[in-house]
């Protein structure tokens, strides 16, 4: 009797072993959540003109990770050569982030990678010849326009915690001028629901610029700093656009103007829009360029406010500022990263990198076709930020 | 597997040297422990007055005396075959543990990849005893080895009584240990378990085989023990059966879309490993055979482990001798075939999960089959151990050494070799114990990594320069300091960020000598020399609280000439790369005397390396301080 019971006894842990032990090689399947479309970022390659003299930085270098050092290259003169002139003594791993190109100024901010945590600043006032240190920001944002400069030498910069810091001029520390959860409590903020940050500017009168993304649809996020306050500063849109939701991706001074470029809608029904203020402030606006389901990879702005767009798909469109159209050129030609600069009006170049090696090219002839101008051989120093 | 880079070759020489030396020196310590045993036990008994205990261990030759000590008449044949089995395994496993590599490379080369495919609960656990062996690996890796030496040991020579079920806690226990942190609980969590990859793992059945010798003896002497053994693996036999034939694990296809399945693939890749030309070549047809008749392979296991496994639940006596022989050859080929015999292929640790299985199968039969006769009068005072003193005897007279004296004259040469094994075990225990308690890793990492420091005996270049609150620091100022002196590049993105972690370390681990020990940092770039860039950084390394850090800095010339002083060299590189310069640190004494420079380059940064490197630094201050 104890015996039947005790074989009854093993027989049932047995096959709860084997209920047990079958479960082990199964998963349980669970619905994926989908999570919302996150807009693709924009690339912080980009290139910006003044004066005949046009800056680039482009990624080269390994495809990512401690083997990408970003460049930068200058272009003195339309139709010249781009050399290299790339900021010394701090790795570029980062990222760079470009303001106020003057013909012999430009000043660089180096965003945060691997363990450095902060952002260095340096200046050039010959032109990249040499470069001098202004004080470490805190870490710039990841977007193109993380950095601006006026005229006197005053500095705005996007933080990648989103606050805003100001220097209040090239020597000074920066402090905070504000954040996003402040500029959401401002009636201006209310008004467009703020989202989130997306570039900084001044504007030719040397007033701070800022945009970002709205919640409320058909609300271009522009808003400037005046009599201690922030206003709503950006174009009113298109009737057609007025229930899309609005991004500004760039936000940039160029030829006494500000320049902004605007995506709205999203997905296949997003179009491109530009923007320039013109004396009295008010804003001109582009045609629509509608996007066809492609996304704005790089952007880049050249002089008199024209903006050349890298679309996804190999593909560019250029305006040349207010009153043009919308210009596509021709397929681009091949590479890791591919930049648009616009050295001059009616003039189009284009950087393509690919490892150690960044060939330069541009638009000629009519029909308008690449050709290709130059190659550059970047010593690259490949595994100089690997740690030991 | 993420963390657990100890940032290590196994083969590191400085390592292996360092291991060889210490096995060397503890093994000389276990041979006295073991001689001054002998010469205690051999002299006591020599002595004409000592009391001469009668029966199998009394006056006799000394062999027959030995024999007597380690193989007493009255052991149950199942757990005589566990005990000495499982004791020469743990020898065995010793022995593996002896391997070069070992020390350097168990972390990465055996606990990450048992722990690889596991939850991520089992993972942290992996890396948590990864971390606490890379941490010591000299250390800690012969402390394991005597551990296990002294168990299998003390297995052989304690054949019965308190000692002997002592011996099987031990290996319980160690089993156990070994189990959950070095085989990540055998991959049971894991979803590729299978029998023929060593389910449940080899440290489960060592610490089953212990417990079964921690039982009481009167459990040995009726047929219930072997029933419930054998019905325990039978069970396990029948679900790792289900396993093996449950659809979508890959075990019925030879392969699939063009790769291998599940168990060729398992072959294939043993079978590539470092070996002996012969068993690769044998693993390699194993490895085509299952190709080509996967569903048949997997068949013949399913049936064989199913048919063993219901053989064992129903301890018929007629089917079970069979089916323990059908099993015991399973579990031989399979250790051959698919578990590369457990330590061909790579760092491994023991001899895998085949043989402690197939031991524990015969040890189920015997305790079955073969049931002795109650012994009880044996069993409540074994044969040659001291006997019970009278009860109220006071503990200080029964260690006092009248008491001893009478339980060396009484002991068997087992019992010797039992405290002998003890000893070894504690040989292992008390430096693992030890090592464990201290915070910081081993320096061996950091010498390793870039060699002994070098002794110097020069004055060190003075220089006056501006810390990080922007006000002037000399060197001579801090005379009747030790002075910990490297060169920094504030907006570096690899190696200075983690020499000012290891500095910070160093400091916290000098505890109160930290009070005279200054943390001193020369800024090395020309270009980001603003006080700036220096507070950023301090900030940034949570260096900004430490009283008795100063990050130095000045103008270009100034810097240039401190730079040269110590032949520290920084060079801008083009194109966006950082700064070059060379990572070193100096120890300047109390009379501003540099005595030793140290090579600081970081390595990989693991939280082992940055802990061995702060060490260092650590070591060299209270060398300097102790000097003074």
């Amino acid at each position: 009797m104890r015996r039947a019971r005790a074989a009854k006894t093993r027989a049932a842990a047995g096959l709860a072993l084997v209920v047990l032990t079958a479960g082990c090689g199964s998963s349980a399947e669970r619905p994926a959540a989908t999570p919302p479309p996150k807009p693709t970022p924009l690339s912080l390659a980009t290139s910006l003109a003044s004066a005949g003299t046009a800056w680039a930085t482009i990624p080269m270098g390994a495809p990512s990770g401690p083997n990408q050092f970003w460049q930068l290259f200058r272009l003195t003169s339309p139709g010249g050569r781009w050399a290299l002139k790339t900021p010394g003594g701090v790795a570029t791993n980062g990222a760079l982030v470009l303001a106020g190109p003057g013909k012999q100024t430009l000043t660089a901010g180096i965003r945060p990678s691997l363990d450095l945590g902060f952002s260095p600043v340096t200046v050039t006032r010959d032109g990249g010849g040499s470069w001098s240190s202004l004080p470490p920001e805190p870490g710039f944002a990841d977007v193109p326009d993380a950095l601006a400069a006026a005229a006197d030498g005053r500095l705005i910069a996007l933080g990648q915690d989103q606050a805003v810091q100001a220097a209040a001029s090239q020597r000074a520390s920066w402090t905070t001028l504000t954040t996003p959860k402040a500029l959401a409590a401002t009636a201006a903020g209310r008004r467009c629901a703020l989202a989130g940050l997306t570039a900084v500017a001044y504007t030719p009168a040397g007033a701070p610029l800022l945009a970002g993304t709205c919640g409320r649809a058909g609300t271009a996020a522009i808003f400037t700093h005046q009599g201690r306050t922030w206003r709503l500063a950006g174009p009113a849109l298109p009737t057609a656009l007025s229930g899309q939701p609005v991004r500004v991706i760039r936000l940039s001074q160029a030829g006494g103007r500000d320049v902004a470029l605007l995506q709205a809608g999203t997905g296949a029904s997003a179009s491109l829009l530009a923007a320039w203020t013109g004396d009295s402030r008010a804003w001109t606006l582009s045609p629509v360029f509608p996007l066809s389901g492609a996304h704005a990879v790089s952007v880049s702005s050249g002089p008199g406010g024209a903006v050349a767009v890298v679309l996804s798909g190999g593909r560019g469109v250029t305006v040349d500022g207010p009153g043009a159209a919308w210009r596509r050129l021709p397929p681009l030609p091949p590479g890791q990263a591919v930049v648009l600069a616009v050295p001059a009006p009616g003039t189009t170049d284009l950087l393509a990198a690919a490892g150690s090696m960044l060939t330069a090219w541009q638009l000629t002839g009519q029909p308008a076709r690449w050709t290709k101008t130059q190659t550059v051989k970047v010593p690259i120093q490949y595994g100089s930020s690997s740690g030991s | 597997m993420s963390g657990m880079n100890n940032g290590l070759n196994p083969d590191d020489p400085t390592v292996v040297a360092a291991f060889r030396a210490a096995l060397l020196h503890q093994g000389v310590i276990a041979l006295l422990i073991f001689a001054v045993l002998s010469v205690a036990w051999v002299s006591v008994r020599a002595q004409p007055d000592g009391p001469r205990p009668e029966g199998p261990n009394g006056p006799g030759r000394p062999l027959a005396r030995i024999r007597a000590g380690l193989w007493a008449y009255g052991e149950p044949a199942g757990r005589q075959v566990l005990r000495i089995g499982f004791g020469v395994l743990w020898l065995a496993d010793a022995v593996l543990l002896a391997q070069p590599g070992m020390a350097a490379g168990l972390p990465s080369q055996v606990i990450a990849p048992s722990a690889v495919t596991s939850p991520a609960w089992v993972q942290h656990l992996a890396v948590w005893a990864g971390n606490a062996w890379s941490y010591h690996p000299v250390e800690v890796g012969s402390a394991a080895l005597w551990i296990e030496a002294g168990i299998g040991l003390w297995l052989l020579a304690a054949p019965r009584g308190t000692s002997s079920r002592l011996a099987g806690l031990a290996s319980l226990t160690w089993g156990l240990v070994v189990w959950v942190f070095g085989e990540s609980f055998g991959q049971i969590f894991a979803p590729g378990l299978s029998w023929l990859s060593g389910a449940p793992g080899a440290g489960l059945l060592y610490a089953v085989a212990g417990a079964l010798l921690v039982l009481p003896d009167r459990t040995w002497r009726t047929p219930r023990l072997g029933r419930a053994l054998l019905g325990g693996l039978g069970v396990f036999g029948i679900g790792m059966a289900v396993l093996q034939a449950w659809p979508g694990r890959g075990f019925w296809q030879g392969k699939s879309a063009g790769q291998p399945g599940t168990l060729a693939g398992l072959v294939q890749s043993l079978a590539g490993t470092p070996q002996p030309q012969a068993l690769s070549a044998l693993l390699s047809g194993f490895g085509s055979v299952v190709r080509a008749h996967g569903f048949a392979v997997n068949l013949v296991v399913v049936i064989a482990l199913a048919a063993a496994g219901l053989a064992f639940i129903t301890a018929r006596r007629r089917a079970i001798g069979p089916a323990v022989a059908v099993f015991a050859v399973l579990c031989l080929l399979a250790w051959v075939l698919t578990e590369d015999m457990g330590f061909l292929g790579g760092l491994r640790a023991d001899p895998g999960s085949m043989i402690p299985m197939a031991l524990l199968a015969v040890g189920g039969y015997l305790a079955l089959t073969r049931v002795p006769a109650a012994e009880a009068a044996t069993s409540a005072a074994p044969a040659g151990e001291a006997p019970a003193d009278a009860a109220g005897e006071r503990w200080r007279e029964r260690l006092g050494p009248a008491a001893v004296r009478r339980s060396l004259t009484a002991a068997t040469f087992g019992t010797m070799a039992s405290l002998g094994a003890v000893g070894v075990i504690l040989l292992g225990a008390v430096p693992m114990a030890a090592a464990q308690a201290t915070p910081a890793a081993s320096v061996i990492l950091a010498q390793s990594m870039n060699g002994a420091p070098n002794a110097m005996d020069a004055p060190a270049p003075g220089f006056t320069l501006t810390d990080q609150h922007g006000q002037p620091v000399s060197l001579s100022g801090l005379r009747g300091k030790v002075v910990l002196l490297t060169f920094l590049d504030p907006v570096c993105v690899t190696d200075c960020p983690l020499i000012a972690q290891e500095f910070r370390e160093a400091g916290r681990l000098l505890g109160a000598d930290s009070r005279r020990v200054e943390l001193v940092a020369v800024n090395l770039n020309p270009i980001y020399s603003q006080l700036g860039y220096i507070r950023a950084f301090d900030h940034a390394e949570g260096l900004d609280t430490v009283p008795n850090w100063h990050f130095l800095t000045s103008d270009q010339a100034r810097l240039r000439q401190v730079w040269r002083a110590y032949g520290v060299a920084s060079q801008v590189l083009r194109a966006g790369a950082m700064l070059g310069h060379s990572d070193v640190a100096f120890v300047v004494d109390q009379r501003g005397h540099l005595v030793q420079e140290l090579n600081f380059d970081p390595g990989p940064g693991t939280p082992v390396t940055k802990s061995s490197f702060a060490a260092e630094l650590a070591d060299a201050a209270a060398q300097t301080l102790r000097s003074a």
